[in-house]
């Protein structure tokens, strides 16, 4: 990964904002931009900036279809970071521990919707 | 009957298309982007058939029929893990050039949703292009995926009985033709 790639994945992930709009696709993979929107109370627009950052970074990958915009998370720029730092060995051992403060913090990764919003 | 999802896949890569692509078609070695697998094909074209086979060729991995070939553009074929029973997805390796390189998007449509295979596609969509990437920047697969392909073809032995190549004829179809 060149260092300007990289500094656009973190550059895009150094936002709350958009580290939600990146939980939301993974757990609604391919949904449109309304969809995304009723998770925030920003306005579209401020909604529509952030998931161009996220896909200047390729951690959003977005395909027309008729006059929708379908949005999907790409992990594999996290995937090339995590390899750049991560070892056989360290994965062995960071994993565990990770699931562990998991456990003891009893967190799920939250994702709050905006009130009004509806279950797809 | 699972509901079915799409993932998508996507990375920019220092390279030349033809040699990206040769990276995810080619049938005379191991597919290093592709676990190590060797495509076996009765023909790269719509309608040909394809597995990906362990080194030896002895077990079938993925056993699927040949959708779309377009060099270098767009492979596309349906995937069916052997090990599994679940219902078949369908994979896209798509190609074009972009500042910076050529981008190349994996796309798993009809993927069956809370399966085995969804699970894997998805662990599995990532090192395939983090892989491939390594592959044509830098000539190799990363350390930990070697040592990884290593540990296959001594392990070849614990992949089960179902897999066994005698058991996936490449050549299904013949099956349907007239005697």
């Amino acid at each position: 990964m060149k260092s300007d790639e990289m500094d656009a994945v973190f550059g895009a992930l150094a936002s709350e904002a958009r580290r939600r709009i990146l939980d939301v696709l993974k757990k609604e993979p391919g949904c449109n931009v309304n969809r995304v929107c009723e998770f925030f109370d920003i306005g579209r627009v401020a909604v529509m900036k952030h998931l161009d950052v996220l896909e200047a970074a390729n951690l959003l990958v977005s395909e027309k279809v008729g006059r929708e915009r379908l949005l999907w998370f790409n992990p594999v720029p996290i995937h090339l970071i995590h390899d750049r730092w991560t070892t056989e060995f360290s994965a062995y051992w960071a994993g565990p521990l990770a699931r562990l403060k998991y456990r003891l913090e009893n967190a799920p990764i939250p994702i709050q919707r905006k009130k009004g919003g509806h279950r797809g | 009957m699972a509901e079915s999802g799409k993932s998508v896949f996507r990375i920019v890569i220092d390279g030349s298309q033809e040699a990206i692509f040769s990276e995810l078609t080619a049938t005379d070695r191991p597919l290093g982007a592709i676990f190590n697998a060797r495509m076996h094909t009765t023909g790269l074209a719509p309608g040909g058939r394809m597995q990906m086979r362990t080194v030896s060729g002895d077990h079938v991995i993925v056993d699927g029929d040949v959708l779309e070939y377009d060099p270098p553009r767009r492979f596309a074929h349906t995937h069916r893990f052997t090990m599994m029973d679940d219902p078949v997805c369908k994979v896209t390796y798509e190609l074009r050039a972009v500042t910076g390189g050529i981008e190349v998007t994996l796309t798993v449509d009809d993927m069956p949703l809370g399966t085995k295979t969804a699970k894997e596609m998805d662990g599995g969509g990532m090192s395939i292009l983090a892989n491939l990437k390594s592959i044509v920047e830098t000539g190799r697969p990363p350390m930990g995926t070697r040592m990884k392909y290593g540990m296959f073809d001594m392990l070849e032995f614990v992949l089960p009985k179902k897999t066994k190549s005698e058991h996936w004829p490449l050549e299904k179809q013949r099956e349907k033709e007239p005697a």
